[in-house]
């Protein structure tokens, strides 16, 4: 990573922490993050680090993560951290957690679709079995303070059309039969999982359910929709509309996914489920027009030719829960998180 | 008007008419021809695809490279596309140079239940910012739900459509019907269809997929192609827009390149022979037809009996040396 983007990144991180007090519970504490070396822990882990540089937090951070030589590779500036150890392992395999950790946030879980079509046995085995493990470990600890676990707003299973915000009360579930329903069922599963460890050990337990994200960090070559408009974008275009261009979305930067994480971690009681995302809902065409705008020129979007009856799609969350519980709010519109995105990956 | 986009595969499943004979001559003239006739993709190469010259299916007289050169120097308008089968192709070896040359687009195929075989393949082609297709071949021997399965997987890998290949002109018009309607209902990408004539189905098939929802169809000059050739490309496309389809071809250039193609590329014009309909009826790819043939001389066989044979064990492109294991057997039993 260049300085252009480290530098983005902490200016991103000093403005979720202008007043870091309410994080306080975790100065000099210990915190254990699974999937650590993904695009969530890799933000959580700017984060502390921003924390302990800026505002003398002192917290010890472990990332747990399969392949540790990439992260070492691609962010040296976190890997060489002495306030941070690097655990390479299979979160199926960690049998015990270093006993001075408080804090942990199970985030590990590919998100990568192309994974989940591909290797489903495996999605579900991590996920699953890896949860497991990680709460087995955890009741172990002395002096274990609260677990976040990550789980996914596929849960829900498809939006009902007629609805255009999912709530954490909505009692979906994705089609169990289809076999692009591995993520998402075993997602559930991870959910039941760590309520039953909640109830049957006293586990402190916050459960998060992430939609859709952008900003630095991500691998725009992710296929999904709006990574590969500005993949298509910055290389000059046309932006290709694959699908539905009526078909709903919403993101959220990452600026304030960690703020929401941490808040959650730091704040949420035992048993409270959280959606984690923007409620702006947009359309990719609109989306698409965004991307547009930002880059210099003249971009075309240009969508498919598509005989059939139009098959939209809606995936966005309410938190007004978050609010309510947290007081949390979104805080980098779609507009400035394209744009920031964008100035990233354009860093020289 | 609803659109549909033609994609020509002459100068590759033709190539299985020609053992694979294909010069760089033919590729440049019927390139510029097609060209003129507004054909928006153009497929060139050997029959199986980039990678695949081999003793086993077939050496290729003209190495890819210097026949996708001829291709990409020809075409001004229309995309240029290959047809990759992994295990043939590589992504260091064939994919990238094609890239390099300037291909478009990118076919990822496979047996109709292997999808998982392309993710590498259709992920690479897309990092390039290319576009890659999922083909599943062989489609008649999977039920409708298993290719959706596929499919599914195909487009989770980032392909920007989806081909249903009939591979050994087997499909009939119900089945078509099902699976594109299927894939259309399913998939957020553009569904295909490639369709192959040894049961005469070749332009029925290739309208029921565009009335049950396909975008891209594939045909060929004068049914180029192995066996009983593909789906006729001059017909094909009149009659879609008799049906009120908009393909953007002109009419008479595309008779033009038909002809063309007739001269220059095809030593035999690929009709329904008996032996075509019982290859179709049996389910077996068309490219084996020749082998079939040969083989069962050389063994004193009924070439009909091998092919049910070969239906019979479910056989797919790549296991030329099947029919030799079928011949003899039937020899065998023949002589006791």
């Amino acid at each position: 990573m260049n300085p252009g983007q480290l530098d983005i990144i902490r200016e991103d991180c000093d403005r979720i922490f202008a007043n870091p007090d309410r994080f306080s519970v975790l100065k000099n504490e210990s915190i254990l993050i699974t999937g650590g070396t993904g695009f969530m822990g890799s933000w959580l882990a700017e984060a502390v680090a921003c924390l302990n540089d800026s505002h003398h937090f002192g917290i010890k951070l472990t990332l747990v993560a399969r392949n540790i030589d990439r992260f070492r590779e691609k962010q040296a500036h976190l890997a060489s951290r002495k306030d941070f150890t690097l655990l390479e392992k299979n979160v199926c395999d960690l049998i015990d957690i270093p006993d001075d950790i408080s804090w942990i946030i199970h985030a590990a879980a590919t998100p990568d679709n192309r994974v989940h079509s591909s290797d489903p046995l495996q999605v579900i085995n991590t996920i699953t079995n890896g949860t497991m493990q990680v709460l087995g470990a955890s009741t172990r600890l002395s002096n274990l303070k609260k677990i976040v676990n990550i789980s996914s707003g596929w849960i829900y299973g498809s939006q009902p059309k007629e609805m255009l915000q999912l709530q954490e009360c909505h009692v979906g579930g994705p089609d169990s039969v289809s076999i692009a329903s591995a993520y998402a069922e075993a997602k559930r599963m991870g959910e039941t999982i760590c309520s039953v460890y909640k109830g049957q050990f006293r586990i402190p337990m916050v459960t998060l359910r992430p939609f859709a994200f952008i900003g630095p960090y991500q691998m725009i070559d992710k296929p999904w929709a709006i990574n590969n408009f500005i993949y298509d974008a910055i290389n000059g275009g046309p932006i290709k509309i694959l699908g539905d261009e009526n078909t709903i979305r919403s993101y959220m930067y990452p600026s304030d996914m960690v703020n929401w994480i941490l808040t959650a971690l730091c704040e949420g009681e035992s048993g409270l489920v959280l959606n984690l995302g923007s409620p702006e809902g947009c359309s990719l065409r609109a989306v698409a027009d965004i991307i547009c705008d930002c880059i210099p020129g003249e971009t075309v979007v240009i969508s498919q030719t598509l005989n059939r009856k139009p098959k939209y799609s809606i995936f966005v969350p309410d938190v007004s829960k978050a609010k309510e519980t947290l007081g949390l709010e979104l805080s980098v519109s779609l507009q400035d998180a394209i744009k920031r995105t964008i100035d990233w990956l354009r860093q020289p | 008007m609803k659109k549909i986009t033609i994609s020509d595969p002459t100068l590759r499943d033709g190539s299985h008419a020609i053992k694979h004979q294909l010069t760089v001559k033919q590729v440049s003239d019927y390139c510029a021809a097609i060209d003129k006739a507004g054909v928006p993709i153009v497929e060139v190469g050997h029959g199986n695809g980039i990678g695949a010259s081999s003793i086993q299916v077939g050496l290729s007289r003209e190495s890819d490279v210097k026949l996708l050169e001829a291709a990409r120097k020809h075409l001004t308008n229309a995309k240029l596309g290959v047809h990759c089968i992994p295990g043939f192709a590589t992504i260091k070896k064939h994919i990238k140079p094609a890239l390099d040359i300037g291909v478009d687009i990118v076919r990822c195929a496979c047996h109709c239940t292997e999808a998982d075989t392309t993710r590498n393949h259709i992920t690479f082609v897309r990092e390039q910012g290319k576009q890659a297709f999922g083909v599943l071949m062989m489609s008649h021997m999977a039920p409708a739900d298993v290719l959706v399965e596929e499919a599914m997987k195909m487009e989770s890998y980032g392909a920007e459509a989806v081909i249903i290949m009939d591979s050994a002109g087997a499909l009939l018009p119900d089945k078509v019907e099902t699976v594109i309607g299927r894939l259309c209902d399913t998939l957020n990408v553009q569904v295909g269809y490639h369709g192959h004539n040894n049961l005469g189905m070749g332009v029925g098939n290739s309208i029921v997929a565009a009335k049950a929802g396909a975008t891209i169809i594939d045909g060929t000059a004068r049914c180029f192609g192995a066996g009983a050739g593909n789906t006729q490309l001059e017909i094909l496309v009149p009659v879609l827009e008799k049906l009120g389809y908009e393909t953007g071809i002109d009419l008479y250039r595309l008779l033009d390149a038909a002809d063309l193609a007739e001269k220059e590329l095809v030593q035999s014009i690929p009709r329904v022979r008996s032996i075509s309909v019982v290859s179709g009826l049996a389910g077996v790819f068309s490219g084996f037809t020749s082998h079939v043939e040969r083989i069962s001389k050389q063994y004193g066989v009924d070439p009909r009996d091998v092919f049910f044979r070969l239906g019979k064990r479910g056989i797919v492109a790549g296991q030329e040396d099947m029919i030799i294991e079928e011949a003899y057997k039937l020899h065998q039993e023949k002589t006791g």
